[in-house]
C-alpha cells in the first residue's frame, strides 16, 4: 500500500485542472464540495515555518491557527477555489474573517456553521438549512448543483465511512497489520486523496482473518491531531500500539455507526453529521463523551490514555480535567503531551514517554 | 418553598439589606485622595454602590425562596426574568475578583484542580469560586440552572458545561450562529425556535408558568434601559466628556447583570441625569482634557485604577470603547410586537457574534463621532473573540485613519500576566505620538 505524498500529489491534481479548496479544520460536509467537482484540501498542520502570522497572531493562538494562517499568506498554488473555514472555535471563528474582511485574498473565502451544544429537532431543521444556504452560495459561483451527482458523493462518502469503521474496529481486535506510523498516515490520507484515491487505498488495506501478534501495550489517544511521526515511530519502537482514538482530525469526523446507503442528500448528510462522536468543539455533552470514551477503551481494551493537547486548544482544554480525573479514578494511566506542532521530540517527552510505558508494560505482565 | 425561608427573604430585602447599607455608608473609611488629574467625581457611584452590594448581599438569603440561574453576560436573560429568577453573573463576579487584584488566587485553584493556565481567567476565577467557595462577595448561592449563549465566545459553553458536570444541574444553552457576513432568515429562525423550546425547561426548573404580557413588560423595560444606557455612552460626545471609560466600566454592571429589572432602569436615569448635568455645566471627567481616546477589549480589572490615572495625568481621557458600547448597540432590534424574532436579531448580532468587518466599521464610526485622538487596544489572552484579528483592525484603523494606536498585551482579571516595564514602555512611546501627531 503506497500512501502519495500530500504536497506532490496536490500539486500534480491542481496540474491537472482540478478545482481545489483549502479547507480548515473541522467539520464540513465534504460530499457537497465533491457534487461541484471541488476537491477539499485540509489544512492542519502544514509544515514550515511561521514567517509572516505571527504579524497577524498573538502568541498565545493555537498552532494549527497560526500554521494555517502562514500556509494562506503563502497564496500556494495547489489551492484554486477558495478557502473554507467551518465554525470550529473561537479562534478559527475570528480567522475566518480576519482572512476574508481584514488581510484579504486572492481567493475567495467560504464559512460552514456547525451548531453547538445540545442538539434537538431545532438544531436538525436549522442544519439541514445550512446546508441549503452552502449548496446555494457554492451555486453562485459554479452553478446549479445536480442532485444525481450529490447522490452519488453521498453514496461514496458512505462507502469511504463503512471501509473506515471497519479499519477501526481492524485496528481495536488486532486484525490490522499496520504500524502507528502507518495506520495514522492511513487515516489522515482522507485529508487530501480525492475521494476515488482514497477508497481505492482503503479497499487495499489488509483486514487479516486472525488477530496478529498481541502488541505488548494497548494505548487510546485523544485531542485534536494524532502525535507527531516521531512520536508514532517512538512508540512502535518501545512495542506500544495506539489501538483507538478519540482524535477530531480522525475519528470524531467518522460515524459512531454505520449508517443505512444514502437515498436523500440532504437527510444522509444531516443524520451524518449528528451520530458523529461527542466532540468538545461541538460543546458536546460531556456525559455522552465520557460514555463514548469508555466504550472506545472497553472495545479495544487499551491499558492507557494519551492526551496530545494542542498548545491554547480551549474546547480541548476545557474537557481534558474531567476526562483525566475520570480516567484515574479508574485506574486507568494517563499521559498528557503538549504540542505546538513541533516535528520534534522533546528529550524531556521521550522520558516521560518511556516511563508511562514502562507503566502500561507492568499492567500487560505484573 | 417554607415560609420561614420566605419571611427571611422578605426581612432581609426590606429591612436587612438597607440596615447593612446605612451601616456599610457609616462605617465607610475616609475616602482616598483624588488626583488633581481628574474632576470632581460621579455622585452615582454611591447609588451604583449599594444597588450592587444589595445584589450580592440578598442573594445568600435566595434559596429556597427564587431559583438561582448562573448566566453569560450576552445571554437573552429576559426570558429568565420571567420566571422570576434571581441572576448571578459569573463574569462580574470574575471581574470583581480581578478589581481586587484577587484573580491570581482563584486561577490558582483552578489550576491546581487540573485546568489549564491558559484557558481564559474568568472561567478559572469563576470554577476557583466554585471549587472552594471563595468570594469577595461573602457567599454567592449555588445554581438551580445554568443559562449561557455563545454569542460571546465559544469558552462559555465549554465552561458552563464543566460547571453543569460537577454541579449536576441543568444548562440551556443559546446557540447563535456566528454572522459571517449578515444574518439569515435560517439564522433568525433557529434562534428564535430555540427561545421559545426554553419555556418548558424554564417552567419546570422554576415551577411558574410563561405569561406573554410580563415577559413583553420585562422586554419592554430592558429596551428602554439599554437605549438609557447608549444616551449615557452618547453624552461622552461632549468635550470635555462628563465621565471616563474607567467609569463606565464600572457602570456597566447593572446593564450587565440586572437588564430587565425595575433597579437598573431606575439607576441609568439617574447617570443619565448627572451625567447630562456635567454636560452642560462643562464638567469634565479629567480636569484638562486635550487628547480624546478609544479603547477595545475587556477591561484590566487589577489596572484599572492605574491605567485611569495614567493617562488622567497626561490630559488624555478615554471616552469611548467597543466593550460598554455592546450592550447598547443592537438594542434597536428589540421589538415587543416581535419578541423572538427581534430578540434572534438583538442577542445574534453584538460585536463578538459579528464580523471583523463590522468591528472595523463600527470602530470608525465610534472615532469619528466621538472625536479620538488614539486607540488603546488591549490583547488579552483570554478573550479569543476579541483578540484574534486585533493586529490587523489597528493596521487598517492606523492606515485609513492615521490615529496613533498601541496594543497592550495584558489579562483581564489574571494580574500574573501584567507585564509592568513592557507596558509602560508601550504606553509611554504611545503618548508621545500621540502628543507629536495631535500638535506636530
Amino acid at each position: 500500500m503506497i500512501i502519495p505524498d500530500r504536497s506532490e500529489y496536490l500539486k500534480a491534481l491542481a496540474q491537472s485542472g482540478q478545482k481545489i479548496m483549502g479547507v480548515l479544520p473541522a467539520l464540513y460536509p465534504r460530499e457537497i464540495l465533491w457534487a461541484f467537482d471541488i476537491h477539499a484540501a485540509e489544512i492542519w498542520d502544514p509544515p514550515g515555518e511561521l514567517l509572516h502570522a505571527n504579524a497577524h497572531l498573538q502568541t498565545t493562538i493555537c498552532p494549527i491557527v497560526k500554521k494555517s494562517l502562514e500556509f494562506i499568506l503563502k497564496e500556494p498554488d495547489i489551492i484554486n477555489a477558495g478557502y473554507l473555514f467551518p465554525h470550529t472555535c473561537d479562534s478559527l471563528q475570528n480567522l475566518g474573517t480576519q482572512v476574508k474582511d481584514l488581510i484579504g485574498v486572492s481567493l475567495p473565502v467560504y464559512t460552514f456553521y456547525n451548531p453547538k451544544g445540545s442538539f434537538n429537532n431545532t438544531t436538525t431543521k436549522y442544519y439541514q438549512d445550512i446546508l441549503k444556504n452552502f449548496q446555494s452560495t457554492l451555486e453562485a459561483s459554479y452553478g446549479p448543483l445536480d442532485p444525481e451527482k450529490l447522490l452519488a458523493a453521498c453514496v461514496l462518502s458512505h462507502n469511504i465511512d463503512s471501509h473506515l469503521l471497519a479499519i477501526q474496529l481492524a485496528r481495536m481486535t488486532d486484525h490490522l497489520s499496520l504500524n502507528n506510523l502507518e495506520y495514522f498516515k492511513l487515516m489522515r490520507a482522507q485529508e487530501y486523496l480525492l475521494p476515488t484515491d482514497y477508497l481505492s487505498l482503503l479497499e487495499q488495506v489488509d483486514i487479516l482473518d486472525q488477530p496478529s501478534e498481541t502488541p505488548r501495550a494497548r494505548l487510546m489517544v485523544s485531542g485534536i491531531l494524532p502525535p507527531t511521526s516521531e512520536i508514532l515511530e517512538f512508540l512502535d519502537e518501545l512495542g506500544v500500539s495506539i489501538v483507538a482514538d478519540d482524535l477530531l482530525a480522525v475519528s470524531r469526523r467518522i460515524p459512531k455507526f454505520p449508517m443505512d446507503v444514502p437515498v436523500s442528500p440532504l437527510d444522509y448528510l444531516t443524520d451524518r453529521f449528528f451520530i458523529l462522536p461527542s466532540c468538545s468543539t461541538r460543546g458536546g455533552d460531556l456525559d455522552e463523551r465520557l460514555h463514548h470514551l469508555s466504550k472506545l477503551m472497553n472495545a479495544s481494551q487499551a491499558q492507557g490514555m494519551l492526551f496530545n493537547m494542542v498548545k491554547f486548544c480551549e474546547p480541548e482544554l476545557f474537557d481534558h480535567r474531567l476526562l483525566v480525573k475520570t480516567l484515574r479514578e479508574k485506574s486507568i494511566p494517563v499521559l498528557t503531551l503538549e504540542t505546538e506542532l513541533e516535528s520534534h521530540i522533546s528529550g524531556q517527552d521521550k522520558t516521560r514517554i518511556e516511563a508511562f510505558t514502562e507503566l502500561l508494560f507492568e499492567m500487560v505482565s505484573p | 418553598m417554607s415560609i420561614r425561608t420566605e419571611l427571611r427573604y422578605k426581612i432581609m430585602k426590606d429591612y436587612g439589606a438597607p440596615a447593612v447599607m446605612a451601616l456599610q455608608n457609616f462605617k465607610k473609611r475616609k475616602p482616598r485622595p483624588i488626583p488633581e488629574a481628574f474632576g470632581p467625581p460621579l455622585e452615582s457611584n454611591k447609588r451604583l454602590k449599594e444597588i450592587l452590594s444589595r445584589h450580592y448581599f440578598l442573594s445568600r438569603y435566595v434559596p429556597g425562596v427564587k431559583k438561582v440561574a448562573w448566566v453569560t453576560s450576552g445571554a437573552p436573560v429576559e426570558l429568565l426574568r420571567a420566571f422570576d429568577f434571581y441572576t448571578i453573573y459569573p463574569e462580574n463576579h470574575s471581574a470583581l475578583v480581578g478589581a481586587k487584584k484577587q484573580g491570581a488566587d482563584y486561577c490558582g485553584i483552578a489550576e491546581g484542580s487540573g485546568f489549564s493556565q491558559d484557558l481564559c481567567s474568568y472561567a478559572r476565577i469563576d470554577l476557583g469560586h466554585m471549587l472552594s467557595g471563595k468570594t469577595p462577595a461573602g457567599k454567592l448561592p449555588k445554581p438551580d440552572l445554568l443559562f449561557c449563549s455563545n454569542n460571546i465566545c465559544q469558552t462559555v459553553l465549554y465552561w458552563y458545561k464543566a460547571i453543569a458536570h460537577e454541579l449536576n444541574i441543568p444548562l440551556i444553552h443559546f446557540d447563535a450562529p456566528f454572522v459571517t457576513s449578515e444574518q439569515t432568515e435560517a439564522d433568525i429562525n433557529y434562534m428564535a425556535q430555540q427561545l421559545q423550546d426554553m419555556i418548558p425547561v424554564l417552567e419546570r426548573v422554576s415551577g411558574r408558568v410563561f405569561y406573554l404580557n410580563i415577559f413583553e413588560d420585562i422586554l419592554k423595560r430592558s429596551m428602554e434601559t439599554s437605549k438609557t444606557w447608549g444616551t449615557i455612552l452618547d453624552a461622552m460626545k461632549a468635550q470635555p466628556a462628563p465621565m471616563t471609560i474607567f467609569d463606565a466600566f464600572g457602570h456597566l454592571a447593572p446593564i450587565v447583570s440586572l437588564r430587565g429589572l425595575p433597579v437598573a432602569q431606575d439607576y441609568y436615569h439617574i447617570l443619565m441625569d448627572e451625567v447630562e448635568t456635567r454636560v452642560t455645566q462643562g464638567i469634565g471627567a479629567i480636569s484638562d482634557e486635550r487628547y480624546r481616546l478609544i479603547w477595545d477589549n475587556i477591561a484590566i480589572w487589577y489596572k484599572v485604577r492605574f491605567l485611569a490615572t495614567f493617562f488622567a495625568e497626561r490630559k488624555m481621557n478615554f471616552v469611548t470603547a467597543t466593550y460598554t458600547n455592546a450592550w447598547a448597540e443592537t438594542t434597536g432590534y428589540l421589538n415587543v410586537k416581535d419578541p423572538w424574532n427581534s430578540m434572534a436579531k438583538t442577542y445574534g448580532q453584538i460585536i463578538l457574534n459579528n464580523n471583523l468587518k463590522h468591528r472595523l466599521d463600527l470602530m470608525k464610526k465610534m472615532i469619528k463621532t466621538y472625536s479620538v485622538d488614539g486607540m488603546v487596544m488591549h490583547s488579552t489572552r483570554s478573550c479569543k473573540p476579541y483578540s484574534v484579528g486585533q493586529f490587523d483592525l489597528r493596521k487598517a484603523i492606523t492606515t485609513d485613519l492615521d490615529l496613533p494606536a498601541v496594543i497592550l498585551d495584558a489579562d483581564i482579571a489574571d494580574e500574573r500576566v501584567w507585564s509592568e516595564q513592557q507596558i509602560h514602555t508601550r504606553l509611554e512611546a504611545f503618548c508621545e505620538t500621540l502628543e507629536g501627531s495631535k500638535h506636530g
